[in-house]
């Protein structure tokens, strides 16, 4: 019993087509509900976080706690003008903001999530390729940020764009290589390894224990998509104004915003289903969404550790690092990979 | 000549959680923002900034204007009765001048100008100017 079949139950004296339907858009709200949820949590921890470790207090005015600063943020963002550049090419520089937030919230429906309690299965999409789906899916949020930077016709912009093409290039086969070898282990337990759910499942022993290597080298990729300090250089902050979202104001702006710490969110998440266990936890499994939350929790603060703590690193010392050290770690990881499915058979 | 020492060579990633460690360290600190109008630090004794002036002492001998350094400090005509100042005239203060060089205190033959710890005198006005009667009142009055 999954939230679909609920909502169709719910629905069912209209005729069958229209429940499911209707069954299909409330699931899809419920999950940009879920979304905007978690980017309002992650900007509030994120700001507390930061405040706490510079010895700062952090928004603590408006509402208890601050809670509701992000909504005066929010209305602020809506209410300001969203200036357009003269020299832009129109139809990219709008969409642009939208493919980032667009490709945000396809990879969360893709995610799988266990169950909870007495709703049930969380998951939304169940596909027999949910992991080709969802690396699909995370590989949009770029197109938009490259959009973005060569259509505002902003030399800043462009150059921020370029940084970021150089940088997804040379992180993304390492880390394919690295869930590449993610599922050859589940292929030993499951016949549809490819399946996210499955590959969730078949980890009686989290794969981050037998595959070190691939954890590290999939947590810096993690780090570099979602793109904050040590691997901000596509936006360069300070250095590059603020990079490809630099003519950006408003809520377009706001959109490019959600879209980094929703990534932050969505990367800790692939991390804790990957390689943490995800939703399987020690106790009962109805709670498996919580123990996903909890081990999401604790990677989005070791993120925002790291974001708070290393500088910076030069464009071309990170496509040497995604070139020279991260993709042979990663191949020797994969035939670590291999020995223990053959040999040992976790 | 100076010998500029090499940097001691780690291993890598060794510095990175080094100074995660170290900032992580940073969330079981207290804050040290102080949230001012609710909360104040303690003032130093010596602590001095407004003026305040007793009516019934000041003889009106100008001193005080003499010794501001920054003009601050006028003489203002007052109709009050008070047998030591024939000429009824007391000082007026521009705090938006005023140095607390606190020279005017240490002239006063009389001890009739006195600086206090009292420091909020943030004014919604334009004017900075504290007549003679303005002196002579609490801060709290003043504002009313």
């Amino acid at each position: 019993m999954d939230v679909l079949t609920r909502l169709a139950h719910f629905f069912a004296p209209l005729t069958h087509y229209v429940a499911y339907i209707l069954a299909y858009l409330f699931e899809s709200i419920f999950l940009v509900i879920f979304v905007t949820i978690v980017l309002v949590f992650m900007i509030y921890l994120f700001r507390k976080y930061m405040a706490r470790v510079q010895l700062r207090i952090g928004p603590n005015r408006v509402g208890k706690f601050g809670l509701l600063q992000l909504m005066a943020d929010g209305l602020k963002l809506a209410g300001k003008e969203s200036i357009l550049p003269k020299g832009r090419d129109d139809l990219p520089f709008r969409i642009a903001p939208l493919i980032v937030f667009i490709g945000l919230v396809m990879s969360f429906a893709i995610l799988p999530y266990g169950d909870f309690y007495w709703i049930g299965s969380l998951t939304i999409t169940h596909s027999n390729v949910s992991v080709i789906l969802l690396f699909a899916a995370i590989a949009i949020m770029p197109i938009g940020e490259i959009l973005a930077g060569v259509s505002s016709r902003n030399k800043y912009a462009i150059l921020g764009a370029l940084r970021g093409v150089a940088k997804d290039v040379s992180f993304e086969v390492p880390m394919m290589i690295s869930v590449i070898a993610l599922v050859m282990m589940a292929s030993a337990r499951t016949s549809e390894p490819l399946n996210l759910s499955d590959l969730v499942s078949s980890q009686i022993i989290p794969f981050g224990i037998p595959e070190v290597i691939g954890l590290l080298v999939f947590f810096i990729s993690m780090i570099a998509r979602a793109s904050y300090s040590p691997f901000d250089m596509g936006e360069s902050d300070s250095e590059l104004v603020s990079g490809h979202s630099t003519e950006y104001s408003g809520m377009r702006f706001g959109m490019f915003y959600m879209g980094l710490f929703g990534s932050i969110f969505l990367s800790s998440m692939m991390v804790s289903l990957l390689y943490l266990g995800g939703y399987n936890g020690p106790f009962s499994s109805d709670a498996g969404f919580v123990y996903l939350l909890i081990k999401t929790v604790v990677l989005v603060l070791i993120a925002f550790t790291v974001w708070l703590s290393v500088p910076r690193i030069r464009i071309d010392r990170f496509v040497n690092m995604g070139w020279k050290y991260l993709l042979p770690i990663s191949i020797i990881n994969l035939i670590i990979a291999g020995i223990i499915t053959l040999g040992v058979g976790l | 000549m100076i010998e500029v020492k090499e940097p001691k060579k780690e291993l890598p990633l060794v510095g990175t959680l080094k100074a995660m460690w170290i900032v992580g360290k940073h969330i079981f600190q207290k804050p040290v923002t102080t949230q001012y109008p609710e909360e104040r630090k303690p003032m130093p004794d010596r602590f001095r900034f407004r003026i305040f002036l007793s009516l019934d002492d000041c003889v009106g001998c100008t001193l005080c204007e003499q010794v501001c350094p920054n003009l601050s400090i006028h003489m203002n005509k007052v109709e009050r009765e008070n047998p030591r100042n024939k000429r009824k005239i007391y000082p007026d203060v521009n705090f938006g001048t005023c140095t607390v060089c606190r020279n005017c205190e240490e002239i006063c033959p009389t001890d009739a100008i006195y600086l206090t710890h009292v420091f909020e005198t943030s004014r919604t006005r334009n004017s900075f100017t504290y007549s003679p009667d303005e002196l002579s009142l609490s801060e709290d009055e003043v504002i009313k």
